[in-house]
C-alpha cells in the first residue's frame, strides 16, 4: 500500500515540475470534491465520506498531444483507491486522428443506458450512483478516426479485456446473492488471458448533418459481465447436493445503431443493438452448466423538449431475448424507462433536477432529486438524495439503500 | 419670355432639390433598420469574449469563450469553446442558423463528462445566455421584417448624429413590448438601445462602449447591458479579433468540438 501512495505520490510530483518546466503551455485543471451521504433507513448510517482529488493534465502543440488524468478517492473508512483514468497520446493529420493509451470512449445517443456504449466498461462499485465520467473507466486501447467532411470512420482496437467493476462484498451496492448458501465458487476460468487472440475490435460510422446525427456500429468483444456457469454434484459419502458456481467470460458479438434528429423544438433520439452469443442462466435441468446461449436485442426511443424553461427527457428502452425460452430466469421482454425533468434558477446558478429510472417489469424505481448552486465560479455546493422503490428488480433490491448526500466541489 | 423660362427652370429646379431633400428626410425606419442588417460583415471571424456580469452589489462572475463564425449564405456555423469558469472548461457549442424562414438553428453541445456531442433542442430565443442580461436573440441577427419600424427623430448621442427609431414586434406575447435605437447615420451602427417589457416599462439598455473600424467593417468590440429593474449588468468584450482569414469548414465538426481548443 505505501510501495503504491509513494509512486502517486511520485506521479503527482512529476506531473507538476513538467507543468513548472512548460510554463503558461500546459494545461492543469481538475476538482477537488467531498461527497458526505447517510443512509434513511436503519440507524442513519453513513453510506460514503469520501474526498476526491482529481487532476487533468493535458497539451496540444500542433500535431500531437497527451492527457493524463490521475485521481485519488480518500475514503474515512475504506482504503484509499488511486488510479489514472486516463492517460493517452494524440497524433493530429489533416484527416487523421490517432489515440493511443488508456482512454474513455463513449458512443451512442442514450442518456444514463448503454446499449451501444459498449467499449469503455463500467465502474458499478456504487451501482450507477457515479458521476457519468467516473462510471466509465478508461480501457488501454489505440483509437483510430477518419473523416470525410462531416463523417467519421472509427477504429478501436482494445488488446486486454476490462470487465465491469462490481461492489466489494462488504459494500452496500454489492447485490445479493441468487445461489444457495452452501455453493461454492470456483473462479480458475473467471480470467481472459492477456493474448493477441483475446483482443476487442469496434468499429464505428457515424455522421452529423442539419437533418439528422447518426451512428453505425459493430464490435467483437467480451461479455463485461461474466456468465454463472453452475456445476452440479452429489457428494458420494454424504449424498449431499452441492453447487459450484464458475463465473466465466464469453465472447459477445454485436451490430447497432443510434440517431437523433430534431421535430419542430423536440430532440428525437434512438437507439439499437443486436448481441450475439450473451450466455444467460437457465432453470433447465438439461441446460449445460445450468446457462443457455441466446442473443438478444435492446433499443431505446427517447424525447428531449424544454416546455416552460423546464427540460424534458424521457427515454423508453426494451432488451428482448430472441428464441426464447421459458426456462431462462431472465424475462423474455425487460421494459425500463428514464424520465429527466431539470430547471435553472438565478441566472444559471441555481439547478433544479429530477432524474429517475424506472423498472417496469417489477414496479420499482430510483429517483434522484437533487439541488445544485454555484457559490462562486467553480464551487458547487449539491444537495441531492437517492431513493429507491419497489422490492425486487434491479432497483428495488436496493430499497434499504435510500440516501441523502451532500457534495461541494471546488474546480480549477 | 426669357426670364419667364428662366423662373420655370428655376421652379423646376427647386422643385427637384426639395423632392431629394423631402427623400432624403423621409427615410423610413424600416430602412434604416435594414441598413443596420446589411451592413457589410466579414465572410468569418475568429475572436475571444469575455462577459463580466455584475450583480446590485458590485460581484462579478466572469465567463470566457473562444468563437469561430463563418458565414456560408444561406448558413451561418459558430463554434464556441467555454475556457472559463473552470467547471465549464473544455465544453463547446455547436450552432448552425439558417437565412430560411421558419428554419430552427441546430445546436450541439460537448460536455466532457459525458464526452459525446449532444444534438439539443434550439435554445428559446427569450432565454438568458449563460446567466447574462443578454437573450439568445439580443445576440442573433433579428430579421428587419419581424418588426414594425418607425423613425422617433433625429438627435446627437455621444457626438453622434443619430436615428431614432422604435421597433414594435409583430409577434404577440414577445418577451419586449418594443425596443428605441439610437443609430448612427453614416456608420448605421446602433449605438443605444432601449428594451421595454410587457407592461411597456423599460427594462434593459444597451450601451456601446466600443466600436471599431478593422479591415473596413465597423464592428460592436464592447458593450453593456443593464437591466434596470434587477440592477444587474453584463460587460460584453470581445478581443483578438482576427477576420476574414478562410476559417477552414473542418472547423465546425463533431471532431473540433471534441477536440477543443
Amino acid at each position: 500500500m505505501k510501495k503504491i501512495c509513494k509512486s502517486y505520490i511520485l506521479l503527482f510530483l512529476m506531473l507538476v515540475s513538467v507543468s513548472a518546466v512548460y510554463g503558461q503551455s500546459a494545461n492543469i485543471s481538475g476538482y477537488v470534491r467531498n461527497y458526505t451521504g447517510v443512509l434513511l433507513t436503519g440507524d442513519y448510517n453513513y453510506a460514503i465520506i469520501q474526498n476526491t482529488f482529481n487532476l487533468n493534465f493535458e497539451e496540444t502543440k500542433n500535431k500531437v498531444g497527451f492527457k493524463v488524468n490521475p485521481y485519488v478517492y480518500h475514503y474515512q473508512n475504506r482504503e484509499t483507491e488511486y488510479g489514472l483514468r486516463q492517460a493517452y497520446l494524440d497524433l493530429y493529420f489533416d484527416t487523421f486522428d490517432l489515440r493511443i493509451g488508456k482512454q474513455q470512449i463513449i458512443w451512442g445517443k442514450a442518456d444514463g443506458v448503454f446499449i451501444t456504449d459498449v467499449v469503455s466498461p463500467k465502474d458499478l462499485s456504487e451501482f450507477l450512483l457515479r458521476d457519468f465520467d467516473e462510471i466509465r473507466m478508461g480501457i488501454t486501447s489505440v483509437k483510430a478516426d477518419y473523416y470525410i467532411g462531416n463523417n467519421t470512420f472509427e477504429f478501436v482496437y482494445v488488446p486486454v479485456f476490462t470487465p465491469t467493476r462490481m461492489p466489494d462484498q462488504n459494500s452496500i451496492w454489492y447485490p445479493a446473492p441468487q445461489f444457495s448458501p452452501n455453493a461454492e465458487f470456483d473462479y480458475s476460468q473467471s480470467e481472459v488471458e492477456n493474448k493477441l487472440s483475446n483482443s476487442e475490435v469496434f468499429a464505428k460510422f457515424s455522421g452529423l448533418t442539419s437533418a439528422i446525427d447518426f451512428e453505425i456500429m459493430a464490435g467483437y468483444m467480451w461479455d463485461d459481465d461474466p456468465a454463472m456457469h453452475m456445476l452440479r454434484s452429489v457428494d458420494p459419502v454424504t449424498q449431499e447436493a452441492g453447487l459450484t458456481v464458475m463465473p466465466k467470460y464469453h465472447r459477445l458479438g454485436l451490430a447497432g445503431g443510434s440517431f437523433s434528429t430534431t421535430i419542430k423544438g423536440v430532440v428525437l433520439r434512438g437507439e439499437s443493438a443486436y448481441y450475439n452469443g450473451k450466455y444467460f442462466s437457465s432453470a433447465d435441468p438439461d441446460a449445460a452448466e445450468g446457462v443457455t446461449e441466446k442473443n438478444y436485442v435492446q433499443y431505446l426511443v427517447g424525447l428531449d423538449y424544454t416546455l416552460w424553461g423546464v427540460k424534458v427527457s424521457g427515454q423508453f428502452i426494451q432488451k428482448v431475448i430472441l428464441d426464447y425460452d421459458e426456462t431462462i430466469v431472465n424475462d423474455q421482454y425487460d421494459n425500463m424507462a428514464t424520465i429527466l425533468f431539470s430547471k435553472d434558477f438565478l441566472r444559471e446558478t441555481l439547478r433544479a433536477e429530477l432524474f429517475s429510472y424506472i423498472g417496469l417489469n417489477n414496479s420499482d424505481a430510483l429517483i434522484r432529486p437533487k439541488i445544485t448552486y454555484d457559490l462562486a465560479d467553480g464551487f458547487e455546493l449539491l444537495i441531492g438524495a437517492n431513493i429507491f422503490t419497489g422490492d425486487n428488480g434491479m432497483f428495488g433490491r436496493f430499497d434499504k439503500n435510500d440516501m441523502a448526500y451532500f457534495k461541494v466541489k471546488y474546480s480549477f | 419670355m426669357y426670364s419667364a423660362r428662366i423662373k420655370t427652370a428655376l421652379i423646376i429646379l427647386l422643385c427637384a432639390t426639395a423632392g431629394i431633400l423631402n427623400a432624403q428626410q423621409k427615410i423610413t425606419g424600416l430602412k434604416i433598420i435594414e441598413n443596420v442588417y446589411n451592413r457589410p460583415a466579414p465572410k468569418d471571424q475568429t475572436g475571444d469574449l469575455t462577459m463580466t456580469l455584475i450583480n446590485s452589489r458590485g460581484d462579478t462572475r466572469v465567463r470566457e469563450i473562444k468563437q469561430y463564425v463563418k458565414d456560408y449564405g444561406k448558413v451561418e456555423k459558430k463554434i464556441m469553446f467555454f475556457i472559463s469558469p473552470a467547471d465549464v472548461r473544455n465544453t463547446s457549442f455547436m450552432n448552425w442558423s439558417y437565412d430560411q424562414e421558419g428554419k430552427d438553428d441546430d445546436q450541439w453541445i460537448y460536455l466532457p463528462a459525458l464526452k459525446k456531442v449532444k444534438r439539443i433542442s434550439s435554445d428559446s430565443k427569450s432565454d438568458y445566455f449563460m446567466g447574462s442580461d443578454f437573450t439568445y436573440d439580443d445576440l442573433g441577427d433579428r430579421q428587419p421584417s419581424e418588426d414594425t419600424h418607425k423613425l422617433l427623430r433625429e438627435e446627437e448621442f455621444n457626438g453622434e448624429q443619430c436615428y431614432v427609431v422604435e421597433s414594435i414586434p409583430k409577434e404577440e406575447d414577445y418577451m419586449y413590448s418594443r425596443t428605441v435605437t439610437w443609430i448612427i447615420k453614416d456608420k448605421w451602427i446602433g449605438l443605444k438601445k432601449e428594451f421595454y417589457d410587457e407592461d411597456g416599462d423599460l427594462l434593459k439598455t444597451l450601451t456601446i462602449k466600443k466600436y471599431e473600424n478593422i479591415k473596413g467593417y465597423w464592428l460592436i468590440t464592447n458593450s453593456e447591458m443593464h437591466n434596470v429593474q434587477k440592477d444587474h449588468k453584463t460587460v460584453m468584450e470581445l478581443k483578438n479579433l482576427k477576420l476574414d482569414t478562410s476559417i477552414p469548414d473542418r472547423q465546425f465538426t463533431e471532431r473540433m468540438m471534441r477536440r477543443g481548443l
